[in-house]
């Protein structure tokens, strides 16, 4: 099966006032692929996180359906099923620590499952391994670095052994060495372990990792295309509150000047090798 | 000189097993109507140090002036310098409280013992600053905004206290590209048309290398560079080393230069940039 997650007219409405509703998601469709990176973009309040809530049945859609490797969301049977398969990391890494060491952290989730000690053992060091945490593992989670407690979070999912790994804004709140930590460590779970990827963010350098960038607008889906597409000037991408990255912004003007560089050198080492 | 700090020290829960140097050393000098830009790591000592311009925190040792004056002598009013030098925490909506706008921007006015006409000048003033107009939004509830409007009343409540110096930390985190587009244009003229003195500590490279006329940056808890963006990017080593990074147009002609082109590097905006690198290669 291609089509890992399926979003199929999906409108989510919620109650205002007594006789105000408003529509957070309206009639938006979308598939998502195996082994996709996607970013997903949009203004504040452009249904960006209502969305990624709908992808592992933490809301569910007020008409339209949400099918997860075929289970759909709304079937309450399904519910762990599709909850094992896709995991969610959010912005604030305090809210989601439980548990007073690292490894205590990431058994979490598994001694939940009532899962073997050996097995959630293996699980637990391979997910600290993964996110380069391993040689913490018996710290206290509040004494992690901002982008150690990011990483905290995502082995925390990852020791589920997920499919998919949904990020809402992971490094809003992070130091330009925590950004880069948390950066490098989900790239090398799409990169290496296959694992599926949304990241929703605000800094739209980070989009350019992901192999096609989604854009919302109050509450519709109104681009989806390859950073390239999206950000090569065809889009008024101020008129959605968005700009482009630096890099791609001074490639744009430069090949406008003359200068004969390829639309897809968007980072600033490829820029250097070009120019030198 | 406005604000000056000398070989300041905190040391946070002393004497405990706990106990934290978070300040050692740290002496520097603050002008009127300067726009400075404080930079560090997570945990580097950034929020400390402003809490201490204010008066938030007092030190351990050292001192902290304010127009030539200690602000822990007995002759200072503690509320009246707070009102003076006004610190915006971060996510500064979450201390959003009352039933209007009005009231919200109200508050700290209020609490400098000011009413009626005056007060109401105040709020009026502080909304506009922020580019909300008070008829549209004085009676509206703070918990009904946009979070980038949010952010924006909670900021207009500063501003109405009239303060010569504003500490901003991380004014924009969370917000989408054009909200925080905005809101540093805003802060920007706040600058050049009130003359107020900015503070701004931020973990985004780029916004403060354009905005900053220097920078302090803060490593272990202590002062470890200070300059012009231009000079302080200079010593790339030392910025990477300490976890943080150069603006990528800083980085980007810093490597063109490393390789013998012929370019300058205190540039910061794409277009600057862009037109330098274009007249390299029209002339190579």
């Amino acid at each position: 099966m291609n089509n890992m997650i399926e979003v199929e007219k999906v409108t989510f409405e919620y109650p205002l006032s007594e006789d105000h509703t408003i529509k957070a998601l309206e009639n938006i469709s979308l598939e998502i692929n195996e082994g996709e990176y996607i970013a997903l973009i949009g203004p504040n309040g452009s249904g960006k996180s209502t969305l990624a809530r709908h992808l592992n049945a933490i809301l569910l859609p007020t008409s339209g359906e949400v099918r997860v490797y075929g289970f759909p969301t709304n079937a309450e049977e399904y519910r762990w099923e599709i909850r094992r398969r896709v995991g969610m990391v959010f912005q604030n890494p305090d809210n989601q620590i439980v548990a007073t060491t690292v490894e205590e952290d990431v058994a979490f989730g598994l001694e939940n499952l009532g899962i073997e000690t050996s097995v959630i053992l293996e699980r637990v060091n391979e997910a600290l391994e993964l996110v380069g945490l391993f040689q913490l593992r018996n710290h206290a989670p509040h004494l992690l670095s901002g982008g150690q407690k990011q990483r905290l979070a995502i082995a925390g999912v990852v020791a589920m052994r997920p499919r998919c790994l949904v990020l809402d804004e992971p490094t809003a709140m992070l130091d330009p060495r925590g950004r880069r930590e948390v950066l490098e460590t989900v790239k090398k779970m799409n990169r290496q372990e296959g694992i599926t990827v949304v990241h929703i963010t605000h800094f739209m350098e980070e989009t350019l990792e992901a192999g096609r960038v989604v854009v919302m607008n109050r509450g519709n889906i109104i681009q989806n295309g390859s950073p390239e597409e999206i950000f090569n000037g065809k889009i008024d991408l101020h008129a959605l509150g968005l700009e482009m990255p630096t890099v791609p912004k001074l490639v744009r003007m430069l090949r406008a000047g003359g200068l004969n560089i390829p639309e897809n050198v968007v980072h600033v080492h490829e820029l250097v090798s070009f120019l030198c | 000189m406005l604000i000056e700090t000398k070989n300041l020290a905190h040391v946070y829960m002393p004497g405990t097993p706990f106990q934290v140097e978070a300040l050692q050393g740290v002496s520097l000098e603050i002008e009127r109507g300067e726009f400075v830009g404080i930079i560090g790591e997570t945990g580097s000592g950034k929020s400390t140090f402003v809490q201490h311009l204010n008066g938030l925190l007092k030190p351990t040792s050292g001192e902290v002036l304010f127009d030539g004056h200690n602000i822990w002598t007995k002759a200072n009013n503690m509320r009246k310098h707070r009102s003076r030098i006004a610190l915006l925490f971060q996510f500064p909506e979450h201390q959003l409280f009352e039933e209007t706008v009005f009231k919200d921007i109200a508050f700290g006015p209020r609490n400098l013992g000011l009413g009626g006409e005056e007060l109401e000048k105040r709020v009026r003033y502080g909304l506009e600053l922020m580019g909300l107009d008070f008829k549209l939004y004085k009676d509206r509830s703070p918990f009904n905004l946009s979070g980038g409007e949010k952010r924006r009343v909670a900021m207009a409540g500063i501003l109405a206290m009239e303060p010569e110096v504003i500490i901003l930390d991380e004014p924009t985190a969370g917000m989408d590209p054009s909200g925080r587009r905005q809101l540093l244009e805003q802060i920007k003229r706040l600058h050049s048309e009130q003359n107020l003195t900015v503070i701004l500590v931020t973990h985004n490279m780029e916004d403060v290398s354009r905005l900053a006329g220097r920078l302090f940056v803060f490593s272990g808890g202590r002062l470890v560079l200070e300059g012009t963006p231009v000079d302080v990017f200079k010593s790339a080593e030392t910025i990477k080393e300490i976890g943080l990074e150069l603006p990528p147009l800083t980085e980007l002609l810093q490597e063109l230069k490393k390789s013998g082109k012929d370019i300058s590097t205190d540039l910061f905006s794409v277009e600057d940039v862009g037109r330098e690198i274009l007249q390299l290669y029209r002339e190579g």
